[in-house]
């Protein structure tokens, strides 16, 4: 009871606030007071409602699309005929758990029942969902594990090592964190790395070292990943003795993994950076500090450093939250328990509620970094106004 | 201030009384030129050699000395892709009355247990060692690597003409005709809200559900459904950038049709662009394949279909290539100077190809 009154509390309290913003922004409701003005119609926060507001529809259809595409590409009946018919088992039986288990999926009905259905289920409003279970020994059902969601992205079945049931959100959270720790210390490397790089590649442009970083760039872009990273993984493991299997409890473990993320990574942010000192080295404002006589040092530093973390500054909050969802590859080389390895098992054992909640994750979070990056960008880059007409 | 004021007047008043401009012109015309006379042969004749755009774009190019060291290399896979199984070659699958199945091991497992042979004079890259997955243990590298190898080229070359013409028509498209940018806008953001990976792996198992058979037709379809995306988003923008400038509207107004102002005003213009991305696809395509196959979603080996990617994976699942690194050079050896020649020549193409550098 509690959890649907804070639950229903916090959806009111949000849609008021943005009505109410709204309204001042039309100046129907303090339209003469300053104060209010500048907090509820800043143009910064209509922005984001307005960008929120048409993300809904990429949302909705990202969601929708990966629905059709997960029911076309595992139908239902034949992952009840893998996983439930065997050869001590009765059509009945077989009939009785495989409906059991289309119940608590949501494979039930017809194919647009079960897409109002899951919207249903993840738009985020307070609802209660149990647990079936079916005891083969007393032809039973149980009904357990009563619990209230705000979204409910479903539950999960065959997993090994996970009992049949498990919610998704409880399999998910902790992978989430174990992605995020290793990703976030990997862009700070790599930022750490490759935006000094960068500067010193401009700065002494056709050096030794602008060669070199050049020849990494290429060859990162160019070496597909998995021979990349199993190069990586021949020095690290090989020649540093570094641990080859992924442990929670063991830093020198994440090592492997941080290190070639950050590798990778680094030579983007380099290549970026070059590419834009190298641009601004060339402008005019430089050009005029020159003539007036600054030292190259002081050019470098008062000037185009300040301009050049702009694109930096925009990239950052992608990256941050983009490390929630992990690496597909080094997750699956390293067998780290995150998010990249929980999509794979998820899709090898045919569980649809796990994927469609990675995705509707991973497209929450792009949608939000995305957002993020243009608010930041602005905030660092007076040029840069979200109001119209500009 | 009052100072500076009064110095700068002084410059001016000293300047207006020691130099005459125009008699120094005049002075300057008489010492420079000497006047030849009218002459009506050679009015139309021009001093400076004629100009051909791709003689320079070619020219340009083989300034560098590493573009003829990636054209070399290229050379020398593309021949062993054709030539190097005749030269040496134990073939990797027997047909047995039409039926394809896997060749007996050259060495087998069972009697070598973890037997791996290094590089010798019979087998040139070694024996792909009994970790290798059941198919590839005992096979020979030197065979496995070539024939990977040639599909991997095929399989780059086709689906990088195929993502260049889909890229262009459909980027030209969605940036000359308004209507089309929200439709094509939010298909963008669908690919970016969803992961790749995931898409790839959904598309597959629908396209096996229907076509019952790993192909070369679902590879392909596969790599190009998404690919396409990247270089058409590129022509986009190019095109918006230049699609209001006079020598566009004046066409327009001139009554030329859509098809013909796209082809004849606005593409010859993204030349460069178009090349460059072309010339970096083959290496794209070839590494994302590589990625499909090490998530298993490549072709199918039994049907004698085998890629560079398939090779790598089966080299690298199970540790024994820390132990062994031959396993991992055979593919490794072809792969990384592949890629990397293309991805350079199309670097190299992408400055030469910029009619700014002809000068």
């Amino acid at each position: 009871m509690v959890d649907y009154i804070v639950g229903y509390t916090i959806i009111g309290v949000l849609l008021v606030f943005v009505i109410f913003s709204i309204l001042v922004k039309k100046r129907v409701l303090f339209g003469n007071t300053p104060g209010m003005q500048k907090v509820f119609a800043h143009p910064l926060l209509h922005y984001s409602l307005r960008r929120l507001g048409s993300s809904l529809i990429s949302l909705a259809l990202a969601i929708t699309v990966t629905f059709f595409l997960i029911r076309a590409a595992q139908p239902a009946d034949q992952t009840c005929a893998i996983k439930f018919s065997g050869p001590h088992i009765t059509e009945e039986m077989f009939n009785l758990k495989c409906n059991l288990w289309k119940e608590e999926m949501g494979f039930n009905g017809t194919i647009f029942q079960q897409l109002i259905n899951f919207f249903y289920n993840i738009l985020p409003f307070p609802k209660t969902r149990c647990l079936t279970t079916f005891d083969t020994d007393t032809m039973l059902y149980t009904v357990e594990d009563c619990r209230n969601f705000v979204i409910d992205f479903g539950k999960i079945y065959f997993l090994p090592g996970v009992p049949d049931g498990t919610y998704v959100i409880d399999y998910m959270w902790p992978r989430m964190v174990t992605s995020f720790k290793i990703g976030i210390l990997a862009v700070v490397l790599e930022i750490a790395m490759g935006y000094p790089l960068g500067v010193f590649m401009a700065k002494h442009k056709d050096g030794v070292v602008d060669r070199i970083g050049l020849a990494y760039i290429i060859s990162i872009d160019a070496i597909p990943g998995i021979a990349y990273y199993y190069i990586w993984m021949a020095l690290l493991c090989g020649l540093f003795a570094l641990p080859r299997v992924y442990s929670a409890d063991d830093f020198t473990s994440w090592l492997p993994i941080i290190l070639t993320m950050g590798f990778t990574g680094m030579a983007g942010i380099a290549m970026w950076v070059r590419r834009f000192m190298v641009d601004e080295f060339n402008s005019d404002y430089v050009k005029f500090a020159r003539s007036k006589g600054l030292s190259e040092n002081k050019i470098l530093f008062t000037h185009v450093l300040r301009n050049a973390i702009v694109p930096l500054v925009r990239s950052i909050p992608s990256a941050v939250i983009g490390a929630l969802l992990g690496t597909y590859f080094l997750e699956n080389i390293y067998s780290v328990e995150g998010i990249g390895k929980a999509l794979l098992i998820a899709n090898s054992t045919k569980n649809a509620s796990l994927l469609q909640a990675i995705v509707i994750i991973s497209a929450l979070l792009s949608i939000i970094s995305y957002l993020l990056g243009d608010i930041v960008t602005a905030i660092a880059d007076p040029r840069v106004s979200f109001t119209k007409g500009d | 201030m009052q100072d500076k004021k009064i110095e700068r007047d002084d410059i001016f008043r000293i300047y207006d009384e020691t130099v005459d401009v125009e008699e120094n012109v005049e002075k300057n015309v008489k010492e420079l030129f000497t006047v030849v006379g009218t002459s009506p042969e050679n009015i139309e004749h021009l001093d400076s050699t004629p100009y051909s755009y791709w003689r320079m774009t070619f020219k340009e190019l083989f300034k560098r000395p590493l573009v003829i060291v990636c054209l070399i290399l290229l050379f020398i896979i593309v021949f062993f892709t054709i030539f190097g199984p005749m030269i040496k070659f134990y073939p990797p699958i027997q047909v047995n009355g039409g039926v394809v199945e896997p060749s007996t091991p050259l060495i087998s497992p069972t009697e070598y247990p973890g037997y791996y042979l290094g590089p010798t004079s019979d087998y040139w890259f070694g024996i792909c060692g009994s970790n290798m997955g059941t198919w590839f243990a005992g096979q020979d590298m030197w065979s496995c690597v070539w024939i990977g190898a040639r599909l991997s080229l095929l399989l780059g070359v086709v689906v990088a003409l195929i993502d260049t013409v889909l890229g262009i028509a459909i980027g030209a498209a969605w940036g000359y005709f308004r209507w089309l940018d929200p439709i094509l806008i939010e298909f963008r953001n669908f690919v970016n809200n969803v992961p790749t990976i995931l898409l790839d792996i959904l598309l597959m198992q629908l396209l096996y559900n229907y076509m019952d058979k790993y192909g070369f037709l679902i590879i392909v379809t596969l790599l190009c459904a998404l690919g396409w995306l990247g270089l058409a988003g590129f022509v986009r923008n190019q095109i918006i950038i230049i699609r209001n400038r006079e020598y566009n509207i004046a066409s327009q107004t001139l009554g030329t049709s859509s098809g013909k102002m796209i082809s004849h005003n606005l593409l010859p213009y993204l030349i460069s662009v178009i090349v460059t991305v072309t010339s970096t696809a083959i290496p794209a395509a070839i590494s994302s394949e590589v990625g499909l196959a090490y998530f298993g979603l490549s072709f199918k080996i039994s049907t004698g279909d085998i890629t560079l990617g398939q090779v790598l994976t089966n080299a690298v699942s199970g540790l024994a290539w820390m132990d062994y690194p031959y396993l991992m050079l055979g593919p490794l050896v072809v792969m990384i100077p592949l890629t990397v020649a293309f991805f350079y020549l199309g670097l190299a193409l992408s400055d030469a190809t910029d009619p700014k550098s002809h000068r």
